[in-house]
This record gives structure tokens, C-alpha cells and sequence, in this order.
């Protein structure tokens, strides 16, 4: 399958301040996209020139073949949309707001609809304004999947919602990727991306800095062993082997914590050379590498 | 540094409205004060302003007219209580609508108690009203001292404490309802009656002797009897104390309900007051809900009902007293010469003194109009502003046709308060017997449409640059100018070329001339421009909260 969304050197910047900068990446048809970064990363700036909403200073952005700017209704017929920070008329109910952007987008399958309703349990008759954060999401979160679009951007689509309409979030949107849609999903919790994504892009100081399977992203974490041994051990046995970063001692030698970014093959025979009473390797989570990542490592350096 | 408290930071947030309402009152002012000596340059024409001004009774104190200041207070009337139109928008805004967007909950979240949070803004409000009485004042005695008037620094400081403290009541009225009421626009719709109310009580005792009892009832009563810029009248401490007081009253009573209700919810009542907390539980249908245009519409029924009301009563009333007032200025104007002039010079002139008479308060009609467009394209601009339109513009809807379909429901809006003011007055003229060429009646109730659409589409085309605030401000600086050239200009001569830049040239005197339809396809040819330009940038612009 082609590309279903594509990005090419996006750059956008309001006045003197940073936006985005030469981000580039391409979302797979059927593919369930993360999009990670920290706050005034440049996520919904990216996601605001996918929906039209700005215009990018350069670089081009499409979705299923057309060009986001230029043709933006053939584009928007394509996608469901949830923005970041839902801002809906207060005055209408849920139940009012729902027929609203349905009747927008030229009418959906009620019986779909009311089935996605009862699936998150809205109460359609409270107006807007008085719902809770999380009832407000679960009503941008219908209007986006309602009509069944072939692309679904979602900007932070959880926030505020419940563990059990997360649960069915997460449930919509791995359906979604059954029948083949794609979904564009920006967040920042990890546990989230883990679960719902294939791929994962991650953005920080508005540059794509790692775009790869989520597997391929865990890949480039660092890990911990801790090997204890029977007599003290110099930590110099081990340091400057092929895949160790960095090596400490503890425990008054008897036990080294090593810090690795490569495969383990040298350090277990270098260990072998010793009694070896305990060893334990440590795998950190996709929120350690992410958080790395956000503290200033080099961009690229795990590529 | 105007960070550093919640008393410095709401007074912050009104210094758009303390440099505007400050400066277009007393700009307002200060144009008549200067046009007075053209209108008095000629004893005939004194005496001639004194007759006229009696007719005009009913609408404000025909006091020493024939002095500068007396002038300028007769000449705008209630006009200057617009005033009042801010604190009753702010006050409503500070704690209802802080509510309703949930500030005010992470406020009050800060170590500082209710009564203080509130007090603080209350404070703030008084404080911007009080900065805008000093601009008032000032720019008044400037253009009285030009004028050669006679009233003193102290006079115009007492009519810009006068405005203020009327102000200021109205503001504790809006406060107070806001207690009741769920939802900030429903405090300030109620207030807004009520103010209307007021300055129709007020009227009564011109109108009726012995009535003074009902104008009593309303606060404008006391405002009026105060006339600072009249020396000889001066200054009521006891009307000024009475509204000094009900601003105590009403915001300690707000104050009070305030703190022991919950944050989010009212002061319950027998009624609500605006709309029900709960509707039907379901998917509806609804005509309002199938296009941007329904819903804008929707959206706009309620303030068009009540513009409605106003425009079309206003209308109707002026045509109802005209006749009344026919005979008296036919028979004046045979013995004083310098009024038919007058009337000819504002009014257009004609056949009938009392159809020029019409013709020139019907100048109001678009004015009245201008005002409604102000408050719809204010819509489109907040839209905006907060973020409202963002999904609107993810759905398959093309932003030209979003602007554009939007404008239309302001048009449609503006076209029912025409034909309605067009029904009212047909029926009011046929009612009372006042001879009034039908087709001209049309004519004059018709054409205000064009300059409604004026100031929207400018609405819609600053929308792409300015915030809600400016774009309103500005918006209204514009109208209120045009309306001053209008309004004055001729009075002080002023040259064809300026009075040219008002559109209410463009109106000109339907009443009595007709419509002249080289000026109307001029002034929709420049709505067409400005609105496709507003089209043009909003289609290319960033969309952003």
C-alpha cells in the first residue's frame, strides 16, 4: 500500500518564533501512527497544516495524494479530526453538536453513530458548557470517527478521558486499523503509542528527530546490566568493551552496573572469565527513551 | 506590573474600553461643543434652537439650550448613557462569564477568598469607569474652552462623575442578575432591557405631568438632575447620591449571593432565567443544525428579535408622535424662518416640515442598524478567536463558503428588521393618519440594509488581522465617526469631500428625496469589495486559537 499521508521538508514559523522545521515523514495506508513529542514540540502545528488550518512557510504535505493546502476538501473529506483543545459552541448539546458536523459532512450512518454513543456512554443531552473534560472529549472523539473517514488525526485524543473510555478508545481505534484506515495519533503517553501504534515519529524543537516501528525505537534504548560476582571484579575488565557505555561499581566491587548500547556478546564472555553469582539485565520503557530523547541527546544519535 | 494582582490585572483588560468609551464620548462631546457657535450665530437662530428643543421634550430636558453646554447635553440626550453599555458587559463578564469559560475555578483555587477575588474586580471596574469620567471630563472642558462656554473644569469633571456613577449602577444591575441567571448573555440581554426601560421611564414626566413618580423609578431620573455643564442648573449631590447608593446596594446584594452560592451554579428562582440545564437526550433534527448558515442564523434569533423590537418600535413611535408635533413646527416654522432652515439642513428639506422632522430622527434607523451589524460580525470574530471555528473547517466545507455563509445570516437577520420596520411604520402611518409617501417609506426603510452590510462586511474583513476586542472597538470608533460627520458636519460646514466619508451621506434623506440609486449601488459596490477582500484574506490566513 502507498503512502497515505506524506510530509516533505514542512517548515513553518509564526514571525520570529520556531514552529516547525524541515519535518519530514510518510504514514503508511492502515498503518496506526504516533506522533510523540513534548509540549511546543510542533505536534499540533503539524497536524494544524494536515487540516489546513496554517499555512506552511514551505515543504509540501499530503494526504492520499493530494496536497493539504491546495485541494483541503478533497483532503477533509478524507479525515476525522480531534483537536488538542476542543473548543465547540457551548450553547448546543452534545446530542445538537453531533447532528451539527454531521449534517457538515453531508450526513453519517446514525445507527454507527448512536452505536459510538452508547459506546462511550454521552449523555447527549447536557449542552456543551456543562459537561465535564472528559464528556467533551468523548464528543470531538465521535464527530471524528462518526463517518467512518479513511484518515483519522487525533490530537491528543485521551486526555481527560477515564481508564474505561480509554480502554475503548484504544479498542476504536485498533478496529479502525483492522478495516484498513489509518490513523495519525499525537500523544505523549507513551504507554498509549506502545499499545495502539506500528510506528512511532518523535518530534522535539519542531524537528523530526527518530521516525521508526515502535520495536525499531525501543531498539535504540539503552540498557542496564548488573552482574554480581563471586570476588571483586575492577571495573576496568569491562569498560571500553564492544557495546558497554559506561560501567560502575557497587557493592565494594563485588557487583558492576553496566550501562549498554549494543549488543551483549562481550560483556557475557568477559563476565564468564569470573565467578558469576547473579546477573539481571534491566530493559527501560519506551517512556525512558523518550524522556532521553527530550533531554537534549544529539538528534540522530541512535539512528 | 499590572500582573502582580487580580485588581491590576481586570484593570488591565479594560484599558481598550477606558482609551475608546473615554475618548468617543468625549470626542462626541467636544464636536457639538465647537459646533455650537455655527448653530447660535444669529439671534433668530437662538430663538429658533429654543423652539425646536421644546419640541424635542420628550427626549431629553430642553435645559439652556441657547448656552454651549445646555447644547451639547439637549443635542446627544440619552445618547451619552451608551456609556452604561460597558460596566453592564463587564460586570456580567468578570464573574457569570469567568465562570462559564472556568477561570474564575482556578482563581479561586489561589490562597485569596471570594469576597476579595470579587471585590478586587469590582474595584478595577470602578477604577476604569472613573478614568474614563476624567478622559470625558478633560475633552469636554477642552472643547468648551474653544467654544467659549461657561462651565468650569470642576462642571465637566461633575458630568463625567455623573455618566460614571449611572454607569456604574447599571454595571451592579448587570452584576446582580448575573447571580440568577446560568449563562453571561442572558445577565446582560435582561440588563439591556432594563436600561431601554429606564431612559423610556425617564421620559415619561416630559411627556405627562404629574408622572413624575414613574421617571422616579428609574436611575437616568437622577442622572438627569444633575446638569453640570449648565451653571445656572449645576450639579444634584442628592442625585448623585442616590446613585452612588443603589451601586452600593446592588453590588453588596451581588457580593453577598455571590459567596454562598456554588461557583458554576445560581441563586435559584421560582423561573430560570435563560435556558433549561438539561434538553432531550438524544440525537435531534433540527432546519438550525443543517449548514453554517442555519446555525449562524439560529444562533442570531434571539438578539435579532430584540433589535427588531427596538428598531421597528422606534420606527413606529417616531411616526406616531410626528403628527402631534406637525402642527406645532408648520406654524413655528412660517414665523421663524431659521428653523425651516434647520430642520431642511439636517432632515433634507421638502414639501412637508414635519416629513423632514421624520426624515431626520429616521437617521437613527441605520445607525440602530450599524449597531446590530457590530454585534454579529463581533460573533464571527470570537468564533474565531476561541478556536470554534477549528472543526468547522475540518469538515468538508470550504472556507470562502464558511465566511460567506455566515455573512448571509447577518444579511438575513438585517433584511427582517428592515421589512419588519418597514411594517411597523406603514401600519403606525396608516393608523394615526400621517401622510407619508409609501413608496419613500420603503425607500428610507430599505436602504438602511445597505449600510448594515457595510459595517459587517468591514467586521469580517478586520476579523483577519484583529483580535475580537480591537476588531469591536475599532469597528465601533468607525461608526460612531461616521455618524459624527453626519451629525455635525453640516451644522459646522464642514467640506463635501468629508462629509463624503460617512456612508450616511450615501443614506441621505429618503423621506424626502428618495432613494438616489447612483449612491446605493456606490455603497453595495463597496460592501461587495470589502467583503470579497475579508473572503480573500480569510481563505488564505492562518487559522489559530
Amino acid at each position: 500500500m502507498g503512502a497515505m499521508i506524506e510530509v516533505r521538508g514542512l517548515t513553518k514559523s509564526y514571525g520570529g518564533k520556531r514552529g516547525i522545521a524541515d519535518v519530514s515523514f510518510s504514514v503508511e495506508a492502515g498503518e496506526v501512527f504516533g506522533f510523540l513529542g513534548p509540549n511546543g514540540a510542533g505536534k499540533t502545528t503539524t497536524i494544524r497544516i494536515l487540516l489546513a488550518l496554517l499555512r506552511a512557510d514551505s515543504g509540501s504535505a499530503g494526504i492520499a495524494g493530494h496536497d493539504c493546502w491546495e485541494q483541503s476538501l478533497t483532503v477533509k473529506k478524507l479525515i476525522g479530526y480531534v483537536p488538542g483543545e476542543p473548543a465547540l459552541d457551548p450553547n448546543l448539546t452534545g446530542g445538537q453538536l453531533l447532528e451539527y458536523f454531521a449534517n457538515l459532512r453531508g450526513g453519517v450512518d446514525r445507527t454507527y453513530l448512536k452505536g459510538l454513543v452508547d459506546r462511550f456512554e454521552l449523555d447527549l443531552g447536557r449542552k456543551f458548557r456543562q459537561y465535564s473534560s472528559g464528556n467533551k472529549r468523548k464528543v470531538v472523539l465521535i464527530q471524528a470517527f462518526m463517518h467512518r473517514p479513511e484518515v483519522l488525526i487525533l490530537d491528543e485524543p485521551t486526555s481527560g478521558l477515564d481508564p474505561l473510555n480509554q480502554q475503548e478508545f484504544d479498542h476504536l481505534v485498533r478496529e479502525t486499523r483492522d478495516e484498513g484506515r489509518t490513523v495519525f495519533l499525537s500523544s505523549h503517553i507513551l504507554s498509549e503509542v506502545e499499545h495502539t501504534c506500528t510506528r512511532v515519529g518523535i518530534i522535539r524543537e519542531g524537528r523530526i528527530v527518530r521516525v521508526g516501528g515502535v520495536e525499531e525505537i525501543k531498539d535504540i534504548k539503552r540498557y542496564e546490566i548488573t552482574i554480581s560476582f563471586a570476588e571483586v571484579v575492577p571495573p576496568e575488565a569491562f569498560a571500553g568493551l564492544p557495546g558497554v557505555a559506561a560501567v560502575a561499581s557497587i557493592d565494594s566491587g563485588r557487583e558492576l552496573r553496566l550501562s549498554m548500547n549494543g549488543a551483549a556478546d562481550a560483556v557475557v564472555k568477559a563476565a564468564a572469565q569470573h565467578r558469576v553469582v547473579g546477573l539481571t539485565s534491566h530493559e527501560p520503557s519506551l517512556e525512558e527513551t523518550f524522556l532521553r530523547y527530550y533531554e537534549g541527546e544529539p538528534e540522530g544519535a541512535a539512528n | 506590573m499590572l500582573l502582580t494582582s487580580v485588581y491590576l490585572k481586570t484593570l488591565r483588560d479594560a484599558r481598550v474600553a477606558i482609551a475608546g468609551w473615554g475618548l468617543g464620548i468625549g470626542l462626541m462631546l467636544y464636536t457639538v461643543l465647537i459646533a455650537y457657535q455655527d448653530v447660535i450665530a444669529t439671534p433668530a437662530a437662538r430663538e429658533a434652537l429654543a423652539t425646536v428643543a421644546k419640541q424635542f421634550s420628550w427626549l431629553a430636558a430642553p435645559l439652556a439650550v441657547d448656552t454651549a453646554g445646555g447644547y451639547a447635553l439637549f443635542k446627544y440626550g440619552p445618547l451619552v448613557l451608551l456609556l452604561a453599555l460597558w460596566p453592564l458587559l463587564a460586570c456580567s463578564r468578570i464573574l457569570r462569564g469567568e465562570e462559564e469559560t472556568g477561570a474564575l475555578d482556578v482563581l479561586l483555587s489561589v490562597p485569596r477568598g471570594r469576597v476579595r477575588v470579587a471585590v478586587e474586580k469590582l474595584a478595577a471596574v470602578g477604577t476604569a469607569l472613573l478614568l474614563i469620567a476624567l478622559v470625558v471630563g478633560l475633552i469636554t472642558y477642552a472643547g468648551g474652552a474653544k467654544a467659549g462656554a461657561d462651565f468650569t473644569l470642576g462642571d465637566s469633571l461633575a458630568l463625567g462623575l455623573d455618566l460614571a456613577l449611572f454607569a456604574a449602577v447599571m454595571g451592579a444591575l448587570s452584576l446582580f442578575i448575573s447571580q440568577f441567571a446560568r449563562e453571561r448573555r442572558t445577565a446582560t440581554g435582561i440588563a439591556g432591557g432594563l436600561f431601554l426601560l429606564f431612559v423610556v421611564l425617564d421620559m415619561v414626566h416630559r411627556v405627562y405631568s404629574g408622572a413624575e413618580w414613574i421617571s422616579r423609578l428609574s436611575p437616568v431620573y437622577y442622572f438627569n438632575e444633575s446638569k453640570p455643564l449648565v451653571p445656572s442648573y449645576g450639579t444634584s449631590v442628592s442625585g448623585l447620591a442616590v446613585l452612588f447608593g443603589l451601586t452600593v446596594v446592588l453590588t453588596a446584594a451581588a457580593l453577598a449571593l455571590f459567596v454562598r452560592r456554588d461557583v458554576g451554579g445560581t441563586v435559584p428562582l421560582p423561573i430560570t432565567l435563560g435556558d433549561d440545564e438539561k434538553a432531550a437526550g438524544e440525537i435531534p433534527h433540527s432546519w438550525a443544525l443543517r449548514s453554517v448558515y442555519a446555525r449562524t442564523l439560529a444562533r442570531a434569533a434571539w438578539p435579532t428579535f430584540w433589535w427588531t423590537l427596538g428598531i421597528a418600535g422606534f420606527a413606529g413611535w417616531l411616526v406616531a408622535i410626528v403628527k402631534q408635533l406637525e402642527d406645532q413646527i408648520n406654524s413655528l416654522a412660517q414665523s421663524t424662518p431659521v428653523l425651516a432652515q434647520m430642520l431642511t439642513k439636517v432632515g433634507g428639506g421638502g414639501t412637508s416640515l414635519g416629513t423632514a422632522l421624520l426624515s431626520s430622527l429616521f437617521t437613527f434607523l441605520p445607525l440602530m442598524l450599524m449597531a446590530f451589524a457590530i454585534t454579529q460580525s463581533n460573533r464571527w470574530t470570537s468564533d474565531e478567536d476561541e478556536g470554534r471555528l477549528e472543526l468547522v473547517l475540518a469538515t468538508p466545507q470550504q472556507r470562502p463558503r464558511v465566511m460567506l455563509a455566515s455573512y448571509a445570516a447577518v444579511v438575513t437577520s438585517m433584511l427582517i428588521i428592515a421589512v419588519t420596520t418597514l411594517a411597523v411604520t406603514l401600519t403606525v402611518a396608516a393608523l394615526a393618519g400621517v401622510p407619508l409617501d409609501a413608496g419613500r417609506l420603503v425607500a428610507a426603510a430599505l436602504t438602511m440594509i445597505p449600510l448594515g452590510l457595510l459595517v459587517a462586511a468591514l467586521g469580517y474583513f478586520l476579523s483577519g488581522w484583529l483580535r475580537t476586542a480591537i476588531d469591536t472597538g475599532l469597528l465601533s470608533l468607525v461608526v460612531v465617526a461616521w455618524f459624527v460627520i453626519s451629525f455635525v458636519g453640516p451644522e459646522l460646514s464642514w467640506p463635501d469631500v468629508t462629509l463624503r466619508a460617512s456612508p450616511f451621506y450615501y443614506y441621505g434623506t429618503p423621506l424626502v428625496h428618495g432613494v438616489q440609486a447612483g449612491d446605493i449601488v456606490g455603497l453595495l459596490a463597496a460592501v461587495a469589495v470589502v467583503l470579497a477582500l475579508g473572503v480573500l484574506r480569510f481563505s488564505r490566513k492562518d487559522v489559530s486559537i
